[in-house]
């Protein structure tokens, strides 16, 4: 069943159509970037884009396999997926596990057929890692909620219909208690985004929230309760898996790189190769225990914090060594217009730090595994 | 406090988890123990002897040397090592599977004296202690149907019924069965740093039981496998490492606090418990390739590179965390320590393991287009 919905979702990934369009974003010019593609569309009208979710909401009924087996074949065919990660692994997961069913109803659906945008404002200019230093207030307005503040560092907010955002509904000593999660529309008026200017493609945004006022209808999950949810919710999504198959990616074509320089037959590059190759082996293994754990409804959020840090530790060895066989090639981008890759490895490397700060930085997952798992700190 | 770690729960796992435990598991791992600079002719504690013999029982009966899948077997394997428990038991498996994959009967007497727990196999691979199990040593045939060979660092072989001498003629690798307390077979036990059952075997004439077998075709396949699972072993000795690590760290108070209280010690153990649990996953993938059918061959060196460097780092760090008294026959760091430099390098060394899964990544890969 599982071979048979790869084979279906390759199949789809590598028609002209769509190899066409992943030409066509390696030559996006500069400011331009990945927003809902056509191809999220053609997923998403077989129910492939959400599999795991019930058919109701524009899935198939299925699992975390087949998500995972959506994730993974999206990176192999070299289609941008943070959009998919950002609406269907984070926050329609969200809402699917904790939403209500009016928001299940007005929002999945869409979500799932690759129609609708929506991105997370988590992170502030004074709260990252730790985000129960949050300063982003939601106050009591009648039936209401009024939130104000500053969310930096998201993603793709410029395209986006709504956001998951975290904001403060209850100062609390305790930092963690007093978090509430709301769904924000980031056309309404009130919501000011601007550039941060960055070295990767995918811009970062600033949203400012001036005084936006929401609805009880909004509050995702129970008010306060925030931080517990954020907590239960980014486990799911840390299997590893999409970390993974971007550095498969990078590792092939380093490796694809070393054979036609004829460093394969060199014991000293095959061998290193080899190990990189090894470690990546290990990993996808790792993450995919997550996956099926996750299938098994009994997931483990040490041994998730240990896929996600194995995973994206990987990225930079491989980038260290692809960037060694280039040389300076490395250094040019698709701008350039001389390359022999589109710029693919200039822009990954341009993005290579972001893997080992998404989705919980690695330190922050070290001291996950040192806490709950070793019983250390 | 038990490292979490990715559930598995395998069958034969289970069964043995009663004798791999936390209670038993500091007997385990001090059992034959020999005494430092003892020599050729140290000898096994009585004690040790009949433990040793109850515990291979116990595993016999356990259904350790059934006919099990991979699978089952790296999942002991890694509680073995967790319990740092020195045994014939990785390299009888390994005989098993040369045995059969011959298809002589004359062996069928010796799988089932295996599997009943009455006796244990020997792999008798290097001439020198420096060679790789890749390139077994000479094997000298005479015409009368006997052998000589000469075999260092064999495990347990005063323990096992028979060895199993791997060896090269003409290029071909063959497989020739001797008893171990047969005519022409004389042992000599090594002084190694691990303090075990190291022993140099000089064979003379030996009376081989069977044929001679050519086991060109099935040899690194075999090898392969036994990667898997003697990476499994290493794997698991790195989370017993680990776990005594965490201990230490947890009760040790210096600078006016528990160790554990520091970042820097704590993630360090985190970032290695990560590595584990990774290996153990690819070990275990592996072992389910193995059971498929698949050729395991790149698997098995890539695994067993990642766990010898990972089992010789995790049990560094354990002594290091318990400062010089972790280098105290008081405490089980330096036991992690010591076998570390044996376990890690007895199915290959990194650099070899390096350059053959280098060579084997650059067969396999398809021409790019």
């Amino acid at each position: 069943m599982t071979t048979a919905f790869r084979d279906d979702v390759r199949t789809l990934l590598e028609e002209d159509s769509v190899r066409s369009t992943v030409a066509d974003i390696a030559a996006y010019p500069p400011g331009t970037e990945v927003a809902l593609l056509d191809v999220y569309r053609r997923l998403g009208e077989r129910g492939w884009l959400a599999p795991g979710w019930p058919v109701e909401y524009g899935g198939l009924g299925l699992g975390a396999v087949e998500n995972a087996i959506v994730t993974e074949e999206l990176t192999r065919a070299g289609i941008p997926d943070d959009v998919h990660v950002l609406c269907v692994d984070l926050v329609g997961m969200f809402l699917l596990h904790a939403g209500t069913a009016e928001q299940k109803a007005r929002h999945l659906p869409a979500l799932a057929r690759g129609e609708r945008l929506a991105t997370v404002l988590f992170s502030e200019p004074e709260a990252g890692s730790d985000l129960a230093a949050l300063r982003t207030t939601a106050r009591r307005d009648g039936t209401g909620w009024r939130l104000r503040g500053s969310k930096i560092y998201n993603l793709k907010s410029q395209y986006g219909d709504f956001a998951l955002c975290a904001a403060r509904t209850t100062d609390s000593p305790v930092a963690m208690h007093g978090i509430t999660l709301f769904l924000l529309p980031l056309r309404a008026p009130g919501v000011h985004i601007e550039p941060v200017p960055g070295m990767a493609n995918d811009r970062f945004n600033l949203v400012v929230i001036d005084d936006v006022r929401l609805d009880d209808a909004d509050v995702v999950g129970e008010p306060d309760n925030g931080w517990q949810l954020l907590n239960d919710m980014l486990q799911l999504e840390r299997t590893g898996i999409d970390f993974h198959a971007k550095a498969r990616r990078l590792l092939d074509q380093t490796i694809d790189r070393a054979a036609e320089q004829g460093l394969l037959d060199d014991p000293e590059w095959a061998g290193r190769l080899a190990e990189l190759d090894a470690t990546l082996r290990a990993g996808h293994a790792l993450a995919w225990e997550q996956v099926n754990a996750l299938a098994g409804g009994h997931p483990d959020p040490v041994t998730s914090a240990m896929a996600k840090w194995y995973t994206s530790e990987q990225i930079r060895p491989i980038l260290n060594a692809g960037t060694e066989l280039a040389g300076l090639g490395a250094a040019l981008s698709a701008w350039d217009g001389t390359t022999d890759d589109d710029g693919t490895w200039e822009a990954a490397l341009r993005m290579g730090p972001s893997h080992r700060l998404a989705s919980g930085t690695s330190e922050v997952m070290l001291f996950l595994i040192a806490t709950n798992g070793l019983g250390l700190l | 406090m038990t490292t979490t770690f990715p559930a598995t729960g395998t069958g034969l796992r289970d069964r043995c988890a009663e004798l791999f435990c936390a209670d038993l598991a500091p007997m385990l791992r001090r059992l034959g123990a020999r005494d430092k600079g003892a020599g050729a002719r140290a000898v096994l504690h009585p004690d040790d002897a009949a433990t040793r013999e109850g515990v291979w029982a116990a595993l016999a009966d356990l259904g350790a040397f059934g006919d099990q899948r991979q699978r089952d077997l790296v999942d002991l394997a890694e509680l073995a090592g967790w319990a740092l428990y020195q045994s014939p038991l990785t390299d009888s498996w390994f005989a098993a599977e040369l045995l059969t994959a011959t298809g002589d009967p004359a062996y069928a007497p010796i799988l089932r004296d295996l599997a009943g727990g009455a006796t244990a196999l020997a792999v008798a691979m290097r001439e020198r202690p420096g060679d790789e199990p890749t390139e077994p040593g000479p094997l000298h045939r005479h015409e009368h149907g006997t052998v000589d060979a000469i075999r260092s660092v064999v495990a347990f072989a005063p323990d096992a019924g028979h060895l199993l001498l791997v060896g090269t003629d003409g290029g071909r690798t063959l497989l020739a069965v001797v008893p171990a307390t047969g005519p022409g077979v004389t042992l000599r036990r090594h002084d190694d740093i691990a303090r075990g059952d190291l022993y140099t075997v000089t064979v003379t004439h030996g009376e081989v039981v069977g044929a001679v077998h050519d086991i060109t075709d099935q040899y690194a396949a075999a090898l392969a496998r036994a990667r898997l699972r003697h990476a499994a072993y290493l794997a698991g000795s790195a989370r017993g490492a680990i776990e005594v690590a965490a201990q230490r760290l947890r009760e040790r108070t210096a600078f006016g606090q528990p160790l554990a209280r520091m970042q820097a010690l704590a993630y360090r153990f985190a970032a290695l418990a990560a590595r584990t649990a990774a290996v153990l996953s690819s070990v275990r993938a592996g072992a389910l390739a193995a059971d498929e059918g698949a050729d395991v061959r790149l698997t098995g060196a890539q695994v067993l590179l990642l766990a010898g460097v990972l089992a010789q780092e995790a049990a560094a760090e354990c002594v290091h965390v318990h400062g010089a008294h972790g280098m105290t026959e008081a405490g089980d760091a330096q036991l992690f320590y010591r076998r570390a430099v044996v376990d890690a390098a007895w199915l290959g060394r990194t650099p070899s393991l390096r350059r053959e899964a280098g060579r084997l990544l650059a067969h396999s890969r398809i021409p790019p287009r």
